[in-house]
Order: structure tokens, then sequence, then C-alpha cells
């Protein structure tokens, strides 16, 4: 069994409230970081472990912080992202609901680190319920003296304010969700310049997802180079995974990234097997944005190796025979599971949720969606797959955000490995409206592709 | 004072857009440097407009390819880039027309605009000076490949002045803009998202502020037009005069669109960019809704001269007789003769009849134009 640093006492009884949190060690990092760090240290601490960002780029968050403006007399900020609305992904609703103080220490340490008085959580609106459970949870916090002025006596000064959205998936992307911080209507900024420079109201801004500011408690208590010897290569530390979709035991799961795939799906310790004794056809390892794997490139890299639970692993063969970590919202598929169906239903929350800025995304998800419909509901001409392949590799790259990108990215995984399954859709349109294309040949052993 | 500490001025940037050098200021985006170069190397632009702040980087129209960061910092940029919000850097080497990326990409942006476009130009009171319509014909395909049903709106009324068809619209937030900048208050912005994103007052409301006017000029196709305007003839059938009155609100320095001496029209006086131009001073010469709306006879104005029309060539047709001809090129590229000609289609027919010169006619051909000379033709 791997480590657990995050949700290690997530379910001892009563640990949302202050009292046992602080019983259980609790705020250890806060006193740590008040009393014997410098802002600078914190941050050269978080470099050194190695903590990649949660919310889907993995991008290093100690290179993010060092690269914060820092010009005299600006207010900075902090602003924690819990607008998690990607398909598929829920693990920061779980670590919110459960054990809100280890974000709120978090930010923090984070805050202190960044020089920021001032902090912000963007949740979004449909996590109404959390609101109040983080709202307490700051509460408690301020009124035991680690939040408000003067914390413990260091002349460190820090308020955390939640902010709920509205029901936006686009207000995830951090220059969206600074616009509707701030107020306004949520469309991407154009970049540059990065929040770094000029985020919230102009000023420097870091935006960090919950995952990743709560593994800052740990990686304070136990030290950057512990850390950082947890997990593998370049995946350090521990990572929450969100698994649904056909298997025995969805929910949530922190791993230590140095176990493999097939062991994360089969084991009874993670995901417990696919349900109902079916076989596995694909899967999106790391939130609907990014591509679908067959189950023999799931299992296996294209050179042939395992393939394990880690950013490298991942993402191994690049877009051609690889996926990507992303969020962590990992979902199984079985051979029951139709591949157009799905990517339609993707398409359609894509075209829903683009904001309309640019016209790549604003007209090319549209597109998208009905091409996707037609083909499946059996109305779709053998032109139109590589008309949606067309589309999508003009809307990849082309765009302010990355939304555009995550549009297109399901959709041509989607045609690169199951472009037979949208084919039978066409030449047997009867049949597929009364059965599914079924496992095929996704499972069978692939042949080992050396460079 | 400022005036007097004289700073040296800051050193020029080089860039290089398709082959071309060009020096120009820090600061200066690669759009801007490319209109310094003018012609083909210029990247079209659907939402950005210089002298709206914040507008831009939303059509992707203008994305070009930069093949070189800087000087200092050669790497090549991984994505191509809006050439309106991208600052040049000394060195910057970048690909426009010379890229096939650019060129792919930018076709795909033309028929993502079109998808939903109604393409009903012959009865839109902007075709001749569309923006929309230049971009697709020097940047389009000839066809789409869309075959579902177009994307449509229920209607807004935006009061006496200004006409919204939504379904025309290409989202570039340009008329936002407008009104945050132009107008004391914006009363209309973009409701909703993505595909069904539109521009609206929300609570029905009519568009009258002062100078709201502007966003008619601002406008890059049909979406917004003027409803004093509307129906009332082509733009290339009206012809182009500069004129001025004295305002006490506005510049009034204008363009009035005139068929005869009727004032049909009047707008702000755009660049061959076909944005609304600086005066004298430096300011933008954004005009009232008194000089827009209401002085539609010719002696409110002091007129000056024919308005310079040249990108919009379709206007510009038919005006003016100094304008440059093409070469005839058929007896050069087939060694000196001829073309062959089976049948001369003038001897049939009186329309299109070459003896009679379009451009000395006021207002469009009809048949009497011909019947007339051919009466002259009898009498003489």
């Amino acid at each position: 069994m791997g480590r657990k640093l995050l949700l290690e006492k997530a379910h001892v009884e009563g640990i949302r409230y202050f009292d046992t949190y602080r019983r259980e060690g609790g705020y250890r990092s806060v006193e740590k970081v008040l009393k014997t760090m410098a802002p600078d240290e914190v941050t050269e601490e978080v470099k050194k472990s190695g903590l990649r960002g949660r919310g889907g780029a993995g991008f290093p968050t100690g290179m993010k912080w060092s690269f914060l403006a820092k010009p005299e007399g600006i207010p900075r900020h902090l602003v924690v992202n819990a607008d998690e609305s990607e398909p598929g992904t829920f693990k920061d609703r779980y670590l919110m609901e459960h054990i809100p103080h280890l974000l709120v220490e978090g930010i923090i340490v984070a805050s202190y680190a960044l020089g920021s008085n001032t902090s912000f959580i963007y949740i979004r609106g449909e996590y109404a319920w959390i609101v109040d459970i983080l709202e307490q949870a700051i509460q408690e916090a301020r009124n035991n003296g680690f939040l408000g002025k003067n914390i413990l006596g260091s002349g460190f000064d820090c308020d955390i304010h939640v902010q709920r959205g509205a029901g936006a998936y686009i207000c995830g992307e951090e220059t969206a969700l600074l616009e509707s911080l701030e107020g306004k209507r949520g469309n991407p900024r154009i970049k540059p310049p990065f929040p770094a420079v000029k985020g919230v109201w102009d000023r420097p801004t870091v935006v960090n997802n919950v995952e990743s500011i709560a593994a800052v408690v740990p990686i304070i208590n136990e030290g950057g180079e512990e850390y950082a010897k947890i997990g593998m290569g370049k995946s350090t530390g521990t990572k929450l995974i969100s698994a649904c979709g056909n298997i025995n035991k969805p929910g949530v799961y922190e791993i230590d990234m140095t176990i493999s795939v097939e062991e994360f799906i089969y084991s009874d310790e993670w995901c417990g097997g696919i349900a109902n004794g079916k076989r596995l056809k694909a899967c999106i390892p790391g939130g609907s944005s990014v591509p679908i794997l067959p189950a023999n490139l799931l299992l296996t890299t294209a050179k042939g190796e395992q393939r394990m639970m880690n950013y490298e692993s991942l993402s191994d063969g690049g877009f051609q025979t690889g996926s990507m970590m992303g969020s962590g919202g990992f979902i199984v598929f079985d051979e029951d599971q139709c591949v157009v169906k799905h990517t339609y239903t993707l398409a359609r929350f894509y075209r829903h949720e683009s904001c309309g800025q640019c016209s790549p995304c604003r007209e090319g998800t549209g597109w998208m969606e009905k091409l996707l419909l037609r083909l499946d509901k059996g109305q779709g001409k053998m032109s139109d797959i590589d008309l949606l392949w067309d589309i999508q590799s003009k809307i990849e790259g082309n765009t302010i955000c990355p939304l555009g990108d995550a549009a297109a990215w399901p959709v041509a995984a989607a045609i690169r490995h199951f472009r037979d399954e949208f084919e039978w859709h066409i030449t047997n349109a009867g049949e597929a409206q009364i059965r599914n294309f079924g496992l095929a040949h996704y499972a069978d052993a692939r042949e080992a592709v050396t460079a | 004072m400022a005036e007097d500490i004289k700073q040296a001025a800051p050193p020029k940037m080089k860039v290089t857009i398709d082959n071309i050098s060009v020096e120009v200021d820090p600061g200066t985006t690669i759009l801007q440097a490319a209109r310094m170069i003018g012609g083909e190397v210029t990247p079209p632009a659907m939402c950005f407009y210089t002298p709206l702040k914040g507008s831009g980087g939303k059509c992707r129209t203008c994305l070009v390819e930069v093949s070189k960061g800087s000087e200092k910092d050669p790497r090549p940029m991984p994505k191509l880039v809006a050439s309106c919000r991208t600052g040049v850097m000394d060195g910057m080497e970048v690909k426009n027309i010379t890229s096939q990326r650019v060129l792919g990409a930018r076709a795909g942006v033309v028929e993502f605009l079109l998808l939903n476009h109604p393409l009903d130009c012959p009865i839109c009171d902007q075709a001749g000076e569309c923006h929309l319509q230049d971009l697709s014909y020097e940047h389009g395909k000839e066809g789409t490949r869309y075959e579902f049903k177009k994307r449509t709106f229920k209607k807004h009324n935006l009061g006496q002045y200004i006409q919204l068809h939504m379904t025309r619209c290409i989202l570039c937030y340009r008329c936002v803009f407008t009104a945050d900048q132009v107008t004391n208050k914006r009363q209309h912005g973009v409701l909703d998202r993505g595909d069904h994103a539109e521009i609206a007052t929300y609570i029905e409301k009519s568009l009258d502020n002062d100078f709201i006017g502007n966003v008619i000029d601002v406008c890059p196709v049909g979406a917004l037009t003027d409803k004093t305007f509307r129906f009332k003839n082509r733009v290339w059938f009206t012809k182009p005069e500069d004129a001025h009155r004295d305002c006490d609100k506005c510049c009034g320095k204008v363009t009035l669109w005139k068929r005869g001496d009727e004032v049909l029209r009047v707008t702000a006086r755009k660049d061959q960019w076909g944005e609304v131009m600086n005066d004298e001073e430096g300011k933008t010469g954004w005009i009232c809704n008194e000089c827009r709306f209401e002085k539609k006879d010719v002696k409110d104005w002091v007129i000056e001269g024919p308005t310079k029309v040249s990108r919009h060539s379709v206007i510009g047709v038919n005006h003016y007789e100094v304008l440059d001809k093409p070469d005839e090129t058929v007896a050069k590229v087939m060694g000196g003769r001829q073309p062959k000609l089976l049948l001369d289609i003038h001897s049939i027919s009186d329309v299109n009849d070459p003896s009679v010169d379009l451009s000395k006619i006021s207002g469009p051909a009809t048949g009497a134009v011909f019947n007339h000379k051919q009466l002259t033709e009898n009498t003489e």
C-alpha cells in the first residue's frame, strides 16, 4: 500500500472541525513556516519537492511561484482554483468536503510564501454546500488565530475569501477565473501578460489547484527532499485520482505514482476490476479532455513497457500512442460502451461550455457536435470522419485558451484509435442502433515498436 | 516640464515579416508592423480595431507564425500567435503568407466564421464594405462543408437608430469596447456563451446614448447597421464625399454617402483598414449621433471633395475615372494573338454596352440608360 499524505486523516471522526484537525497534527506547517522560515525558503522547499500542478497541465508549482512578479507597493494574491468542472474529475470535492482545514492550512503557507495578504478560493457554483464547509473552516481558523492580523505573532496578515462561480466550465481556466473573480464575464484573457505579472485587478497573482495547495502542507511538514523521494522520476509525491466508469469501486484514491495502470484498475485496493465481469475496452486516464486510449495502449506503451500511473508514463508516446495525467479523472469503459456516443457526449459538453470568444472554438465545437450526433444516429457519411479530423486540427492550438485544445483532443484520439468503430457506425448504420461495436481488437496485444 | 526633458528615442526594433524587414518602435504589434509594410503581408483583422483599447485576439484571422522569437532568444514560438496582440521583439522573424500553417489555419477560421453566417449579402446593407466579404474572397475556400441548419436568434429591437441582425454577428466585441470607451455608459453586451452567445441589451432597451452610432462604423459585418440608411441604397451606388460642420459635441468631420444631391448616410472617416481615422490633433474621429443621424441635408455640411476609396474597391468602381485599370493580358500570354470571339454579346444585347460609361451616370444602370442611348443615336 502506497503512502498517503493528503487523505491519511480524511476519515478521522470530526476531522472537518478545527479541534480534531489540530489534535491530529494540523496547522504544524503554519507554525513551522511562520516561526522558522523566510518566504523564499518556503518557495525553495516547494521547488525541491518537484511538486507538479495538479490541475491538469502539470507545471511545476515551485517554478510558478518563483515567476511571481514582486513590484514594490502592489499587493499580490493567491487564488485557489476550486472550479473543478471537468467531467470525470471530482478529487478536489472529496478533499474539500472531508478535510477542508488541509486546504486552509495550505493556503496560509502558500500565501506566506507568495506574500499574499488576501487570498481567494474560487469554487464552482454547483459545489454550494462545500462553500459552507470552507467558510466554517476559515472562521474556525480565524477564531484560533491562524488567519487574520498578525498570525501567531509573526506580523504576517492573511485572510481568505470564498467566491462562488456561476456554473461555467470555462471559469476553471485561470485567466477566465480571474475575470470572473473580478465580477466580469468569464472570458479567458489573451496571454501575455501572464497572471504572475498581471492577474486579478492587474496585480501579480498565482492561481493554483486545490490539490497543489493542499500538497504544500506535507511538503513543509516532511521537507521538500523527503517529499521528492515519493513517486517516480519527475512525478513526485502523491496524486489524487478520481476513478469512475465501469469499475467495481469508483471513488477517490490517493496513489504514490509508482503503481501500474493495470494494478490500479484490477487491484482490489483500488478500482477492483471491471464491473459485472466484463472486459476493459478503453480508458480516459486524466479527465475528459485528455486523449482516450484503447485497452492495449493503456496497459502497455507502444514500446511494450508497462504503463505506470504517473505523468511521464501516461504521456509516453505523445498523442500518437499516449495520453496525459491531466487532472486525474480516471474514466474506465467496458466492452459494451460505444466510443462514438461517448465522443458525441464530450463534444456536446465542450460546445455548451465554449465561451464564444474566439471563432475556431465557438463555431468548431458546434460543428463537431452536429457531425458526431449524425454519426451516432447512423446517418453519417464516410467523409464525416475525415471532416471531423480536419475540424479538430483547425481548432487545436489556434484558440486563446486551452478549451479549444480540450475540445479537439478527445475527438482526435477517438478517431485515431477507434476509427473502425466510427466506420462501422456508417457501414452498418442499422445494426449500430441496436447493438454495440463491442471490444473488437482493442485489447489485443500490439506489436512492440522499438525505436 | 515633460516636453523639456529630452529623452533619447528608444532604439528601433527590426522585425522581418515574410522576408521584408521593417524598423518599428518598441511596443508595436506584429500586425501594426505588417501594416507599415502593407500589401499582401498584412494579416487580415476582423476583431482588432486600433482606436479601441483591449480589442483584438478573438477572431483568430490574423494568426501568424513566429519562426524566430528575437535576436536574444531565437527559438520559434510553438503555436501560431495572434499578430494583433503580440508585440514585436528585436530581430523577430514572422511568416504570414509564406507559411502553409498560417494559410491553412486562416482558411479554417474563415470557414468557421461563415458556418453560421447567413450569407444574405444581397439584402444586407453592409455588402460592398463588409470585412467578412473581403476576408472570404481573399482567404476563404469557394464552398463550405457545413450541412446543418444555421443558427438563428430571436430578434431584438435596439431603438430608432441601430438595426441589429444577430445572425450576421461574428462576436468581435468591437461594439462592446466602443460603448465602453466612447459613450458615457454601455447599455448592451454579450449575453450567453458559446455559439449561442449574442449581442443584446438583456432587458429590451434601445441604444440611444450619444456617440452610440459609432458601433455601426466599427461593426465589421452587417450585424449593426444604420436604420436611417436601411434599404435606401447599395453602398456602391452612393458616392462618398468628405465633409465637415461645426459640431460642439464631436469633431464634425465625416464622410457623406450621397446619391445625386441627397445625403443618404453619414459615417465617420475611415482609413484604408476600415478604421475610424484620427483628426489633426491625433484624436480619434468618432462622430456624435446628431451628425450621423439627423444631418441628412447637403446644406448642413461643408463639402471638401470626394473621399479617396482604395481598399474597398467595389465602392470605388464606377466612381472615378482616374482609377487604374488592369492591363489587358490575354494578348501578352498568347504571343500577341487576340482571343477568338465566338460571339460578341454586345452585338445582340444592349445590356453592358461598353460605349455607355457607367461611371458617368448617377446611380445604377437601368434599361432606360441604354434605351436613351439608342434614342440619341437614332436622332443623330
